[in-house]
């Protein structure tokens, strides 16, 4: 299982251990995940200001992975969505594909976009193409005794109609089965399907910090002991700005945060520093001691028994 | 500190005037004649001009419709003899904010003057808080009534018979009312001359014009005893008198109905440049809706029917009620191309698509969103925080710039290097125009 890995600009500058977790898991569970060094920014952030340039910024990443004969996995959600978007639309629309290659020096006729390669985000991947058998059958250490909050974010499953209806926008499951493989108890808890607010972030720091807020005190009542997520906009809203908003609202969340890489890096039994923990800027330090004695104890009984 | 013009060809009524006022607390200026009034209010700015209606030369009413042409937010006291009281209700439909007859006292003066000062300061206040907040100050004036501009009701209750009370821009120009003193039954009043005492918190006597001639035939003893009813319910409880008319047919020319009233208000309103609450025919653009369809993705504006659902699930509404999805599509399809492009709310969009997947009619808002943006920077409006994302773009190929320092870190960390420098993206921009299109 072969895959260009799609970094995008936030994973390897702002969420690192989001990106080496990736990396050694990738590793772990036998996919090859391999740099193209064509890959820069999706385009989603000029978007909003200039469709054309969104479309072709897609496009050369796009064709780079054609190039090189390979699907693409994304680390990022609203990179996921923007590369199966353009992809979808320059596949079905012979106009705009001739206009977008013409104006990229590209030859027509030798590229199809979704015609020719898939593009899918790392936990469609690991869910749909790997599969709960294949990394069940890896797990080393279960994580049982662990309660997490999952957070779906916004792009990985939306817009739904660009995503073949993968899964369910309005009632996700396909990462709570995943943690689930781990052992740990995925939660249901309000506003599960709530955005992070990174998109407005850069506009006005106060609506997004609300935003983000709500979902935070939501998951705090709950009683889970970290949120486990798959975007790193939504890690920057939870993890990096978490003090911030905690100082903002007068209270204190003290929330890991963690990315599903992290998570079941554990459970393949990888070694926390190798998942990027200390770049986490909530310590998971009690949880990870918890993980780790409860393991030492189950080894003990397995040695007894 | 506020300050006020005096206009009086009468030395000894300037000298009066300044003196009351100056003491009060104002800053004031004096002349003699309409003609270097009018010199001075185009040096400088007046919170509120006194003037008196005979003036030689160029007359009050002159004066007073020369300078709401040009300085509409000025408010006019007129200064009149008893003998034309009937003009200065005229000058009140005019636009004078108020008059008060020769001779007055000192407090009198005062009263009137604190009251235009206050009613600027609550504008203000209004303004501050619509452009905060969009929290309109609402005044309450019922249309079935007829009213003498921002003093008195008058209510029809039989062909000669009216009650009168007070409206509540008078009401809340006082703010707090703690007594009123009401001529007796049988007492005769007339229109434009005070018929009522209202006593505000801090002692001060304002004095309420009549709407009407005529004689007390009932007053309103529940007031009397509780005058909190003229702060609380001025159009109901709150009546102050039942009158006898006279010539109420003759009358009626000077007050407006409660729907001229209405208009009355818009235009001041509007005047006042409070013009974000009304739609103006004239700037709308019918193509606008077009316009939008035309773009990749604001294919589907037409076939929103208002459902507000998009607005329900919008997790930033939820934050910050300045952004409203079904309120944007309504501005568009009305045509109010200028007002959203030039808006700060269409950037606030979080992209979460939650009003894309509940639509029922497929609109897919947060694609209209995109096409409105799109557009908008065509237009030469372009929110700072995109333009300097493009900057970074092509310079770095990515939103964060990588350089050896970083690879170093990444190669410590176990992660392969990335590669630095330009990238593609300005070479990309170039060829689409988006350089050229920030440049505008």
């Amino acid at each position: 299982m072969k895959y260009a890995l799609f970094l995008g600009c936030t994973a390897p500058t702002k969420a690192r251990n989001y990106e080496l977790s990736t990396r050694r898991v990738a590793e772990a569970i036998g996919i090859e995940l391999i740099d193209l060094p064509e890959f820069e920014c999706c385009g989603f952030p000029v978007k909003s200001v200039h469709y054309e340039s969104f479309i072709l910024i897609a496009a050369r990443n796009l064709i780079a992975a054609e190039d090189a004969g390979l699907n693409i996995c994304v680390l990022c959600s609203a990179c996921a969505g923007t590369l199966v978007e353009v992809s979808r639309y320059l596949a079905s629309n012979d106009k705009a594909r001739q206009k977008v290659l013409s104006k990229l020096g590209k030859e027509d006729g030798k590229y199809g976009f979704a015609q020719n390669i898939k593009v899918k985000h790392l936990i469609r991947i690991l869910h749909e193409d790997l599969g709960s058998e294949k990394i069940s059958s890896k797990i080393k250490r279960k994580l049982s005794g662990i309660t997490v909050a999952p957070h779906y974010g916004c792009h990985y499953l939306k817009p739904s109609d660009i995503y073949d209806n993968y899964d369910d926008s309005e009632n996700p499951h396909s990462l709570d089965e995943l943690i689930e493989i781990t052992a740990a108890k995925s939660i249901d808890y309000l506003e599960k399907e709530h955005c992070c607010g990174a998109g407005v972030l850069a506009i006005n720091e106060d609506i997004a910090l609300s935003i983000a807020q709500k979902k935070l005190d939501s998951v705090k009542v709950s009683g889970a002991d970290a949120i486990v997520l798959m975007c790193p906009f939504c890690g920057a809203m939870y993890d990096e700005n978490q003090k911030r908003i905690g100082t903002k609202f007068q209270t204190s969340y003290n929330l890991p945060v963690l990315y599903y890489p992290q998570l079941l890096g554990l459970a393949l039994g990888i070694n926390r520093k190798l998942l990027g923990f200390n770049l986490n800027k909530v310590k998971a330090d009690s949880l990870l001691e918890r993980i780790e004695t409860k393991s030492m104890q189950n080894e003990q009984c397995k040695f007894s028994s | 500190m506020s300050c006020i013009l005096v206009v009086d060809d009468e030395p000894v009524v300037l000298d009066g005037c300044e003196a009351t006022l100056t003491k009060t607390g104002y800053e004031v200026e004096t002349t003699l004649n309409a003609e270097e009034a009018l010199d001075k209010i185009e040096a400088g700015r007046y919170d509120a001009i006194v003037t008196d209606l005979k003036l030689p030369g160029l007359s009050g009413i002159q004066l007073l419709k020369i300078v709401k042409d040009k300085e509409p937010e000025t408010d006019i006291i007129m200064i009149t003899g008893y003998a034309t009281v009937q003009t200065a209700v005229e000058a009140m439909k005019l636009g004078a904010f108020d008059y008060i007859s020769k001779p007055f006292t000192p407090d009198e003066l005062r009263s009137v003057v604190d009251r235009a000062i206050e009613r600027r300061r609550l504008l203000r206040e209004e303004r501050l808080r619509a452009t905060k907040n969009r929290v309109a100050f609402e005044y309450n004036m019922p249309a079935d009534l007829y009213y003498l501009p921002e003093h008195s009701w008058v209510k029809v209750v039989t062909e000669n018979t009216v009650d009168i009370g007070i409206d509540d821009v008078f009401q809340k120009t006082i703010g707090v009312i703690t007594d009123i003193k009401i001529p007796s039954k049988d007492t005769i009043i007339e229109q434009g001359n005070p018929c009522a005492e209202i006593y505000g918190a801090a002692g001060r006597v304002y004095k309420l014009l009549a709407p009407v001639n005529g004689q007390i035939a009932e007053v309103n003893e529940l007031l009397k005893k509780d005058s909190s009813l003229l702060n609380s319910d001025p159009y109901g409880k709150g009546w102050i008198a039942r009158i006898r008319t006279s010539d109420f047919a003759k009358e009626l020319a000077n007050l407006l109905s409660g729907d001229a009233m209405i208009r009355w208000w818009l235009r001041r309103e509007i005047v006042e440049r409070k013009t974000d609450r009304y739609v103006q025919i004239s700037a709308l653009n019918p193509n606008f809706k077009h316009e939008i369809a035309r773009e990749p993705g604001g294919e589907n504006i037409k076939v929103c029917f208002g459902c507000g659902i998009c607005t329900a699930t919008c997790p930033v509404r939820e934050i910050d009620s300045k952004y409203n999805p079904r309120k944007i599509i309504r501005m568009a399809l009305l045509g109010m191309k200028e007002r959203i492009l030039k808006s700060d709310f269409i950037w606030l969009c979080s992209t979460c698509y939650a009003c894309t997947e509940r639509c029922p009619q497929d609109v897919k808002f947060t694609n209209i969103v995109n096409a409105i943006k799109n557009i908008a920077v065509k237009e030469g409006y372009t929110h700072p925080v995109f333009t300097a994302q493009v900057d970074l773009l092509a310079k770095h190929g990515r939103l964060y710039e990588i350089d050896e320092f970083d690879n170093r870190r990444r190669e410590k960390l176990g992660l392969p290097k990335l590669w630095t420098g330009e990238g593609s993206a300005a070479k990309i921009f170039e060829t689409s125009g988006l350089l050229d299109i920030l440049k505008k």
